[in-house]
């Protein structure tokens, strides 16, 4: 939750009651039609007028709503606003003037809603304009009436924008006492807020709050208004907002007492004031600050006076520090140890509630190394940087002395022309053996070859001490122990591969042998196997045979008429084995249609005609679709009538002309 | 000294710059206040060289680098290399090399003594690494993050690593590294430590969103001042988890 979540800057302003009922009347005026004729249909006068009050209800309902969302509802932010509000503000009448917004946004709407039932009833223009008039005279009336509460709540609005963000929940210095102690000056001292010091009581009447880092976080100091001795019922509204902050707050509480008593309270006072308000530092860091110890200090303290304030540090966990903000002295010792207090008891607190997770114990861990061997791995820091942190140091203690800067290219580029001017010279730190080498120009290209390529100097030498290992390694023999060496594994995957590569090299060229048969005359080229080789293959690999009959037995029986039986076995001449007398017929006539009508694709995997009739059936259906979309060209292009006579000749009424 | 800087807006420094203990590529910006920011704080020790890899400026993602040496990827043009070459001192061997990953920047995290890489890369260029930079290299993930180069910041005398290393992993990866670690974020709560911080043994640069909280564990993780890194776990205990829950 970060300060800006109670930024109370951003409510909108509200308008008083006069001028909110001449902005919505303007806006309806400006909003809707505004022309209406007795002679138009009946219907049509109903709608206009009620478009009118409904839009009305829509304007102050909007207006209404913002308000209410705007304004903080006091049970659901942090107490500490809640309680503040209601001591500047009133609780009762601060909600009192939200419920009454609340409930006049609700007689606007029922206002509404009768009034456009009653439209609806209304029989002519006159009689509809008449409830419009006395819908909107309603709802300015029910608006006239919240001029006090609208009023109010501008006040309470504007206030509210000038209140300190305060962040209840971050680290708090929060800094109390009498009147006129010295917590303003001190405020002023740890922070840049530069609150008002005067000589006189009540000069900080309200809140104020300031930020300080220390130890690398961000401090909120709240500086108080004073607060006398009384109970808590006769406390005025400067007095509360102090003690709201000290019940509220989880903050370290900084008691200021003033023992010169300069301020116009006795010792005696203000520790009366401390023992009754201490109630309210119950399970907070408390610190009591002795100020003005330039006057008056604890150790010029006898008798009574002494016995006093020993009786406010008696307590548990109460320190004192003292200090002055006229000398200065001790105020930063005072703060610095505040804050490590606070900081210890909110650490303490959220080690308790179990909000620090693995995910933050992992960052609080230092791993710090286990040595693994015996070697020595120390930083490396160049002469220079060391140099430069001696001298660094002696110049700290001799202040005065200046140290020779150098000059940065950021200052030679501003002094050409600055950024985008200037051209940062790329070879100015080359570091070549002749500094007069820096600027000039290499080739890319040479010759036709890439300079780049002969960058070293004893590139043919490398090259041919690398030909001389290369030729060393292969005399004795380092690659061949290399493919000794693998694995009888990896052995036999390679034979397999190899055989692999092999068959399918002997694939590819019978292959191609048999895709030139198409021009040979029949019988030229290698012969197409038939179910005869195919057995032999399966016989080869060890299968059985007799299984893979099974179809063309089958098929047998059926007789040998019908045409598809070529599709099972191929026409074959040249291996003419035994075949039955219709058999060598159908033969006949495969021949003429040719040896590639049993490879006719689509015909691939089909049982019979019956199923290849159906499967084009089905092919065309799923493509109807696709056709009737997809092939709409310029041959399709069809203009339906333009002007159709029925609607153009003659009168028309005022019904549709659209004829879609 | 823990220095902030910004590279023309973006507080991602560690992608337009490479720091190591022997020299410091920055990218080739619109103006000079990003170099001048390097050459300010190191210009007088360590060569600080204007770069581009492939005609890009995210020369820090791009390569990696120690003492001894500076890979580049593949889209190097030679005359970027030639630039390079010139402008660092001989002792320094440059490698352009061949790597799926071109983002070397990303898959590796060195110092001059160890370098933690992307598991997936290639062996070639594992022993390329193990050379031209002499580090020991080791495949490494940083809480389960393959990059470990955008995830964690190295130097000879500490490191900085992912705000979710658990502290199995951090132990691990310090005796890895025989350095000390902290895991911690940079730019204000980012995880991507490689692109919020640069850092070398005598010279920290972060991204100008960085808070005083986490510049002071960098200080101190990194040995920048006097107070050692054991400053993060017992004096700023308090103050990291008072900022963080």
């Amino acid at each position: 939750m970060g300060s800006s979540f109670y930024n109370f800057k951003r409510i909108g302003i509200v308008p008083p009651a006069s001028d909110f009922i001449d902005i919505t009347l303007s806006k309806i005026q400006r909003k809707t039609p505004t022309v209406v004729h007795p002679g138009y249909h009946i219907n049509r006068i109903r709608q206009f007028y009620m478009r009118k009050v409904k839009f009305a209800q829509d304007c102050f309902d909007e207006r209404l709503t913002q308000i209410l969302t705007d304004f903080p509802k006091l049970d659901e932010i942090h107490p500490f606003y809640a309680d503040l509000l209601n001591v500047l503000y009133d609780r009762d009448h601060y909600k009192l003037a939200l419920g009454q917004i609340n409930q006049a946004k609700h007689l606007i709407d029922n206002v509404a809603k009768d009034y456009v039932r009653l439209l609806k009833f209304g029989d002519s223009l006159y009689r509809c304009k008449q409830l419009k008039r006395a819908a909107l005279g309603r709802m300015c009336t029910i608006m006239k009436r919240q001029k006090d509460s609208l009023s109010y709540l501008e006040q309470v609005r504007q206030h509210m924008a000038r209140l300190p963000s305060i962040d209840p929940n971050t680290r708090t210095l929060l800094v109390c006492g009498y009147p006129n102690v010295g917590k303003s000056s001190f405020m002023n001292k740890l922070t840049r807020a530069q609150v008002d010091v005067q000589p006189y009581a009540f000069t900080t009447k309200s809140l104020f709050v300031g930020h300080m880092d220390y130890k690398y976080l961000r401090w909120q100091v709240i500086d108080t208004p004073g607060i006398l001795d009384h109970p808590l019922e006769e406390r005025n509204t400067i007095e509360m907002q102090s003690i709201t902050a000290l019940a509220h707050l989880r903050a370290c509480i900084l008691f200021f007492i003033d023992l010169s008593e300069q301020c116009g309270y006795s010792v005696k006072q203000q520790v009366a004031l401390f023992h009754s308000i201490k109630p309210l530092f119950a399970n907070k860091p408390t610190m009591v600050i002795v100020n003005k110890i330039d006057v008056r200090r604890r150790s010029d303290l006898q008798g009574e006076e002494k016995e006093l304030v020993d009786s406010m540090l008696s307590k548990d966990g109460v320190e004192h520090y003292e200090l002055s903000c006229y000398t200065e002295e001790g105020v930063m010792d005072a703060r610095n140890k505040a804050c490590d207090v606070l900081l210890q008891s909110r650490v303490e607190m959220k080690v308790k509630q179990n909000k620090v997770g693995d995910d933050v114990l992992n960052r609080l861990h230092m791993a710090v190394p286990q040595a693994r061997d015996d070697k020595e791995r120390p930083a490396f820091i160049p002469d220079e940087i060391i140099e430069k942190r001696k001298k660094k140091e002696e110049n700290a203690m001799e202040e005065d002395e200046e140290t020779s800067v150098r000059k940065l290219e950021k200052d030679i580029e501003l002094e050409n022309g600055g950024p985008g001017v200037y051209n940062i010279d790329l070879k100015k730190l080359y570091l070549y053996k002749n500094p007069e080498w820096k600027h000039d120009v290499i080739p890319e290209i040479m010759d036709g070859h890439n300079v780049a390529d002969f960058f070293d100097e004893d590139i043919e030498e490398r090259l041919v001490m690398l030909e001389r290992e290369e030729e060393r390694l292969e005399a004795e023999g380092f690659y061949d122990e290399e493919a000794f060496m693998a694995d009888s594994d990896d052995e036999a995957l390679e034979q397999a591969v190899k055989e692999m590569f092999d068959r399918k090299k002997v694939n590819q060229i019978n292959a191609r042998l048999g895709a030139t048969r198409k021009g040979l005359p029949r019988g030229a080229g290698p012969r197409a196997p038939n179910s005869e080789d195919f057995k032999a293959m399966l016989k080869e690999r060890g299968a059985s045979v007799d299984a893979s009959r099974g179809r063309s037995i089958g098929a047998k029986k059926r007789g040998r008429d019908d045409s598809e039986m070529e599709v099972d076995e191929p026409a074959q001449e040249s291996n003419a084995v035994t075949r039955s007398k219709s058999r060598l017929q159908s033969l006949v006539r495969s021949r003429s249609k040719g040896a590639s009508a049993a490879r006719e694709p689509s015909a691939m995997g089909l049982k019979n005609k019956k199923q290849k009739l159906d499967a084009e059936k089905l092919r065309n259906k799923a493509q109807t679709q696709r056709n009737l979309h997809g092939r709409q060209g310029d041959a399709d292009r069809h203009v339906s009538v333009k002007l159709p006579k029925h609607l153009f000749a003659g009168k028309r009424g005022i019904g549709k002309t659209d004829r879609r | 000294m823990a220095v902030r800087a910004q590279f023309e807006n973006s507080n991602d420094i560690g992608v337009f710059a490479s720091l190591t203990n022997a020299y410091c590529l920055v990218a080739i910006g619109g103006s000079e206040n990003f170099y001048s920011a390097f050459e300010g704080e190191v210009g007088d020790a360590i060569p600080v060289v204007h770069a581009s890899i492939g005609g890009t400026r995210i020369v820090g993602r791009l390569t990696v680098g120690n003492r001894n040496g500076l890979l580049v990827p593949n889209t190097t043009t030679d005359q970027e290399l030639q630039h390079l070459r010139n402008s660092l001192p001989d002792k320094v061997a440059i490698q352009r090399i061949e790597e799926r990953l071109s983002a070397l920047g990303n898959v590796v995290a060195c110092n001059d003594y160890v370098a933690l890489v992307h598991p997936d890369i290639d062996r070639e260029t594992e022993e390329i690494i193990a050379d031209v930079l002499q580090v020991e290299v080791f495949r490494q993930t940083i809480a389960g993050n393959v990059l470990v180069g955008s995830y964690c910041a190295l130097s000879n005398r500490g490191g900085l690593v992912h705000p979710r290393t658990s502290i199995a992993d951090q132990d691990e990866l310090s005796s890895l590294l025989q350095i000390p670690l902290v895991a911690g974020t940079v730019n204000r709560g980012s995880p991507n430590i490689g692109g919020g911080l640069v850092v070398n043994d005598f010279a920290a640069f972060a991204g100008v969103d960085t808070t005083s909280t986490e510049l002071s564990v960098i200080e101190s993780i990194f040995k920048l001042q006097q107070a050692g890194p054991s400053y993060v776990v017992n004096d700023l205990r308090n103050q990291l988890i008072d900022s963080m829950t």
